[in-house]
């Protein structure tokens, strides 16, 4: 019996020890519980959507992230000596981890969430450290990145100060335990504000302004307010959904939360989505709003002659949309943002083919930019968002130019 | 169902201008109303181009279109040829020649089931219309050739076959290839 229990205990250690030999610190434990958990903390900070080039290896780095002030690239996490963090220990770690700083003193440049990962606590930094340096190392170099000024500066160091999630307010301790456990999912491991906060002219997020809504490579990354998301039709349920499913009634993953879903959040549990629907809408959610789908959804009009020429063949004359195939467009999402970025870009550009969950998938949706003028991108638009999406303005083909030049 | 007017050329002829339901998709106006059943539906979402027709726009300039997710009404106005196009007729309708691209998919028994054949047909003219407009170095071919027919989906997998055809075509083109005639 306990030969057996011995056996049991060493295969178990040879199972999940990392085969590498990485030079990891010796403080951090590797068992399988620690492994396990450094997983999926990395899973919930999201790490692989830019640590991975696509189609690449896991956290080999690589992958290209835009921003305003030139294209930076993932760097490779992997336990590789030369290339990634193979020589790091668990402080170092933690250091760039939560500060934003390497143990060269080297200062990362501000697309890597610091100001959001300053709240992880070290037993979490050190499961996250533990489960890269069971990887297996990929000796690859990341394109180096070149940014223009004032990003190579170090005030971006403080940045975290002035985010919300870097202070433990009073407010925030009077809280209960699901409500923390969303704040630390959404705030910290998720850095939703990275995308989701406006920025100011310097590329600072503006603390005040927190998860009111930024464009981000050209889409807009909506306000995840309880307001804002529920005048789009999100309940805590919808949003669930959404991130363990990539799609639901408002519509589907895409753009750059396509890769949050793929290599986030449809790995996180249940009780966790519960939490990060909890904290972002509240414990009284307001009320989900609801289109009123009138007359005018089949009344002639060029929007609608526009909308039967190109778009009906896939999300139907009545926009319920094709399961399995197409999004319906009835109470969709992208069609009640006040800001007709979105929608128009995605008539404009397309869209490309997702999978989600299971077998499901959404097929590519084609640019419309050779068939349909300026004018009359701006006609349909204004049919699908007063239609279905309960929106009254309407924009002009002067609109569409902005929003698409330059493509 | 409201209807509408539609007047569209097809393959040259402009058809009897009469109203049909507005939602209709261009595929079953096709089969439907104009009895040209030779545009097959395949998948009827847009993936598989078995349902290709070729615009040819006032520019002179021509394009594929898909026609299970194109409304008939998208058309209203336009020339349109589809596979029944193609071949030249006499009067009577009896057959007088095929086109080159026509040619080259027999010589190289591109065709299995064929389910396929009147989109790649439409994409191998579709290409070679627009290399005479806008000739390509030969370096350039064989790159312009699987990207013209990367979209079109053959269940038969007879890919390589339509491949090789529409390169001879494109090579017995002339004008095709910048600086060679
Ligand atoms: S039938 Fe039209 S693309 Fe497949
Ligand atoms: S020949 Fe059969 S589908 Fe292409």
């Amino acid at each position: 019996m306990l030969l057996r229990r011995i056996l049991t205990a060493l295969a178990l250690n040879l199972a999940v020890a990392p085969a590498w030999s990485a030079q990891l610190d010796e403080n951090v434990q590797t068992d399988k519980n620690v492994l396990e958990r450094g997983q999926y903390l990395a899973r919930a900070a999201d790490c692989a959507a830019c640590h991975t080039e696509e189609d690449g290896t896991p956290y080999a780095g690589g992958r290209p992230i835009e921003t305003p002030f030139g294209t930076v690239f993932g760097t490779n996490i992997t336990p590789d000596k030369d290339y990634g963090i193979g020589n790091y220990s668990a402080d170092d770690f933690y250091h760039a981890l939560t500060e934003g700083e390497l143990p060269d003193g080297t200062q990362l440049y501000p697309a890597m969430p610091y100001p959001s990962y300053h709240s992880i606590p070290r037993e979490d930094s050190d499961a996250m450290y533990a489960y890269l340096m069971s990887l297996k190392p990929v000796h690859l170099k990341a394109p180096e990145t070149e940014l223009s000024w004032p990003f190579s500066m170090r005030w971006t160091l403080n940045f975290w100060n002035v985010m919300f999630a870097g202070k433990d307010t009073a407010e925030a301790q009077q809280q209960f335990d699901q409500w923390k456990r969303g704040r630390y999912l959404v705030d910290v491991l998720g850095h939703c504000g990275a995308c989701h906060t406006p920025r100011n002219v310097l590329g600072a997020a503006q603390s005040d302004k927190y998860l009111q809504g930024e464009v981000i490579a050209g889409y807009e990354a909506p306000s995840l307010t309880p307001e804002g998301l529920a005048r789009r039709g999100w309940s805590p349920e919808a949003l669930r959904t959404f991130l363990r499913e990539g799609r639901s009634a408002q519509g589907s993953m895409s753009n750059e939360m396509y890769p949050v879903f793929h290599h986030s959040t449809r790995y996180l549990r249940d009780e966790d989505l519960n939490a990060m629907s909890l904290y972002l809408m509240g414990e009284n959610p307001p009320e989900a709003h609801v289109v009123e789908v009138g007359d005018e959804a089949t009344a002639d009009s060029p929007g609608r002659r526009h909308y039967l020429n190109v778009c009906a063949g896939c999300h139907g004359a009545d926009g319920d949309g094709i399961p399995h195939v197409a999004i319906g467009l009835q109470g969709n999402s992208t069609l009640r943002l006040q800001n007709p970025r979105n929608l128009v870009k995605a008539i404009h550009d397309g869209i490309e083919a997702r999978a989600f969950n299971g077998f499901e998938r959404m097929q590519a949706m084609p640019g419309f930019a050779n068939e349909l003028s300026d004018q009359d991108t701006a006609e349909l638009t204004n049919y699908l968002r007063q239609t279905w999406g309960g929106l009254e303005t309407a924009i002009d083909a002067s609109k569409v130019h902005e929003l698409t030049q330059g493509d | 169902m409201p209807t509408r007017a539609l007047s569209v050329t097809i393959n040259g002829k402009l058809q009897p201008v009469e109203d049909i339901p507005e939602e209709l998709m261009m595929l079953d106006y096709l089969h439907e109303y104009r009895n040209l059943t030779g545009t097959r539906y395949g998948c009827g979402q847009g993936m598989c181009r078995a349902c290709t027709v070729i615009v040819d726009k006032p520019d002179g300039s021509s394009e594929e279109v898909r026609t299970c997710i194109t409304g008939a009404h998208f058309f209203d106005g336009k020339k349109i040829r589809t596979i029944e196009g193609h071949a030249e007729r006499g009067e009577d309708g009896e057959l007088k020649g095929l086109t080159n691209v026509q040619q080259q998919f027999l010589k190289h028994f591109s065709f299995q089931c064929s389910y396929c054949a009147p989109g790649f047909v439409n994409a191998g003219t579709v290409l070679i219309e627009r290399l005479q407009r806008q000739p390509v170095d030969r370096s350039q071919l064989e790159s312009v050739i699987s990207e013209a027919l990367e979209p079109h989906l053959c269940r038969c997998t007879g890919y390589v076959r339509y491949y090789e055809a529409v390169r001879d075509a494109v090579l017995e083109t002339s004008g095709t290839i910048a600086g060679r005639d």
